[in-house]
């Protein structure tokens, strides 16, 4: 086809075609009996394989749809289920259509990144290949794997097993009226007249040794006077990724920002937007996720070709395709086997996807 | 044709392969001898249909296992099984809400092998779908992605993205809770996208609900057409494959 390509043109693709011009035939075998042979193998091992498969294990099939009974949990297909696991912590939107979206371009766009001809036809053949692999699979998988266990509050367990020295921290239980009393007494703090009234026994309903009413008891104290060590108040908005917006006290005007005040398309003849912003929701569910994943291949990026881990464009794409990949695997398997009644991340969940 | 490289001694054996493969009926099926001479067996292959996807000669180095181990050439066999396999099953179901459940129950229950069947055909799906993710790593290892074959990277692309769909739009039509609710939570994605999310789902499942009409629509997507646009992607990454000068090779 582009044998008639001229010879003096250095453009890649003719220099590729081009290549091939040297073909060696003494190292060419013939295709029949020597591909055929091996398809062939391949696919009666393969017909064998699934057969054997098919024999032994059952495909799944529950009770007939009824969508009036919502299983829980409710799992999409295993291949989505690291979509599914993105949905927790960011934007609907974000997670089940513009990530994907951006991941499968970002894919089909690794070629005209990556147009040198560097290690190609071989195996990972060039010099740093595996370690960039390996680099890149490890802070992938990992970098990812602590990220959802922050999200899990997992790193507030662990401050509490640390600051106990216990391996099972448990905040102690809500005392008796009568037992937090004598916690704010020891305190040197005032006792609240309604919390004296039932110490005393002059309230009529509740008694010294029935639980402490919310409205006088705070855990903070409680586990101070008992002794416990828990994650401070003040940081409870570094529990989860939400706690930003529910563990900082948002001024007012911040729920509701409207949108279509600030970007006055009517000005221009467009509709006015109608859109009220949740700027702290904005932050939690948008802003954050999107530096997160956008950043955090970059920041690695650089400190790979800062560091000379990284050093040709074929070795940041093996990079960041293993950390591409090693996400993706590692989603799948928490959204898979992790993730229990609610969604909630659970040590162990059995696969009940046939 | 091939004449003039048959044996000349006559040996009972020769006798018998001339009698089996130098006959008429033979010869009005397959044009060349049986391949067993460097021509013939490069005749077989190129005079074959079937075949003739391959070039004739191919370099030593694709021929080894652990080159591509086979995996673009397994997931197209997993594609030709499931198209079997599926066509098999659908003598028996019918994309109705009320007698898709009864028709897979009856299936596993009445039908001789229809349970084995069955499994062969969601073994088989859930095998392609990573063997063409495994694929696409193969592809990409071995940096067979680069110049002149961008763009047939970009087909697989297109047919990772339609291996998934295929899977998908199977995974509704035995309409049981683990179906019913898998799509529901699948679609409901596909919602929240912004401005266009609502119509695009609306479209796909065909109501508010995955109900009758999601099931007719993806029953249709499923067994026609996305194979036939699956198919047509195929043809053209193999076409592509040989006309990029066969696989990747270090220049
Ligand atoms: C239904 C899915 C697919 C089928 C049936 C398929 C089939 C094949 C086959 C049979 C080959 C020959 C070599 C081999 O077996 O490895 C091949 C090569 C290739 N495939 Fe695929 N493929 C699929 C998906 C993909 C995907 C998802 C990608 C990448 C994103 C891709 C990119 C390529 C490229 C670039 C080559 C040329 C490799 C080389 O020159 O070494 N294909 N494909």
């Amino acid at each position: 086809m582009t044998t008639a390509a001229p010879e003096n043109t250095s453009e890649p693709i003719s220099k590729a075609v081009r290549g091939r011009k040297s073909r060696a035939r003494e190292e060419e075998l013939l295709v029949w009996p020597d591909l055929v042979f091996i398809e062939f193998i391949c696919a009666v091992l393969f017909t064998v394989l699934i057969l054997i498969l098919a024999v032994l294990v059952d495909s799944v099939l529950l009770d007939r749809a009824n969508p009036a009974i919502t299983p829980n949990p409710s799992k999409a297909p295993w291949y989505f289920l690291n979509l599914q696991e993105l949905l927790l912590h960011m934007h609907p939107a974000l997670a089940g259509v513009i990530v994907p979206t951006v991941a499968l371009i970002a894919l089909g766009a690794i070629p005209y990144f990556d147009a040198s001809n560097e290690g190609q036809g071989e195996w990972l053949s060039t010099p740093r290949a595996w370690l960039n692999l390996w680099v890149g699979a490890f802070v992938g998988f990992f970098g990812t794997l602590l990220l959802i266990l922050y999200d899990a509050s997992k790193h507030v367990v662990l401050f509490e097993m640390i600051a106990n020295g216990t391996l099972s921290p448990q905040a102690p239980p809500t005392p008796s009226a009568e037992q937090y009393a004598a916690a704010l007494q020891a305190r040197g703090d005032a006792i609240p007249a309604g919390l004296q009234e039932i110490v005393n026994g002059s309230n009529p309903v509740l008694s010294a040794t029935d639980t402490v009413p919310s409205e006088f008891y705070s855990q903070g104290i409680w586990n101070g006077a008992s002794g416990y060590t828990a994650w401070p108040d003040s940081l409870e908005f570094l529990t989860t990724l939400r706690g930003i917006q529910t563990g900082i006290p948002w001024p007012e005007w911040t729920k509701s920002v409207p949108l279509g005040n600030l970007l006055r398309t009517d000005l221009f003849g467009f509709p006015r937007i109608e859109l009220n912003i949740d700027i702290s929701a904005l932050i939690v569910e948008q802003i954050i996720p999107v530096t997160a994943m956008i950043g955090l291949p970059v920041l690695l990026a650089v400190v790979a070709s800062k560091t000379g881990i990284a050093q040709s464009k074929r070795d940041h794409m093996i990079m960041q395709f293993s950390g591409f990949i090693a996400v993706y695997v590692i989603l799948t398997i928490i959204g898979t086997y992790f993730r229990g009644v609610g969604l909630e991340l659970e040590p162990y969940t059995i696969f009940s996807h046939g | 044709m091939a004449s003039n490289e048959r044996p000349q001694r006559g040996t009972l054996g020769d006798r018998l392969y001339d009698a089996a493969f130098q006959n008429r009926l033979w010869r009005s099926i397959f044009r060349s001898g049986y391949p067993n001479t460097p021509r013939n067996q490069m005749l077989a292959v190129a005079t074959n249909v079937f075949l003739h996807l391959h070039p004739t000669r191919i370099h030593r180095t694709h021929v080894k296992i652990t080159h591509t181990f086979c995996l673009g050439g397994l997931s197209f066999f997993l594609f030709l099984g499931l198209t079997i396999s599926g066509v098999l099953l659908m003598f028996y179901y019918v994309p109705s809400v009320d007698r898709a459940y009864q028709d897979i129950l009856a299936l596993e229950t009445d039908v001789r092998f229809g349970q084995l069947m069955r499994n062969m055909h969601r073994w088989m799906a859930h095998g392609m779908v990573l063997t063409v993710i495994m694929h696409m790593m193969r592809v990409f290892y071995t940096g067979a992605y680069k110049p002149p074959r961008e763009f047939n990277w970009v087909i697989g692309v297109v047919l990772l993205v339609l291996t998934l769909l295929l899977s998908f739009t199977g995974y509704l039509l035995p309409w049981d809770q683990l179906a019913l609710w898998a799509i529901t939570v699948g679609t409901n994605m596909v919602g929240s996208a912004p401005l266009l999310g609502e119509p695009n789902r609306f479209v796909l499942v065909g109501g508010y609900q995955v109900g009758q009409a999601a099931l007719i629509r993806f029953y249709t997507l499923h067994v026609i057409g996305l194979p036939l646009v699956a198919a047509v992607f195929m043809m053209v990454h193999f076409w592509r494959i040989r006309r990029d000068g066969g696989l990747a090779r270090p220049l």
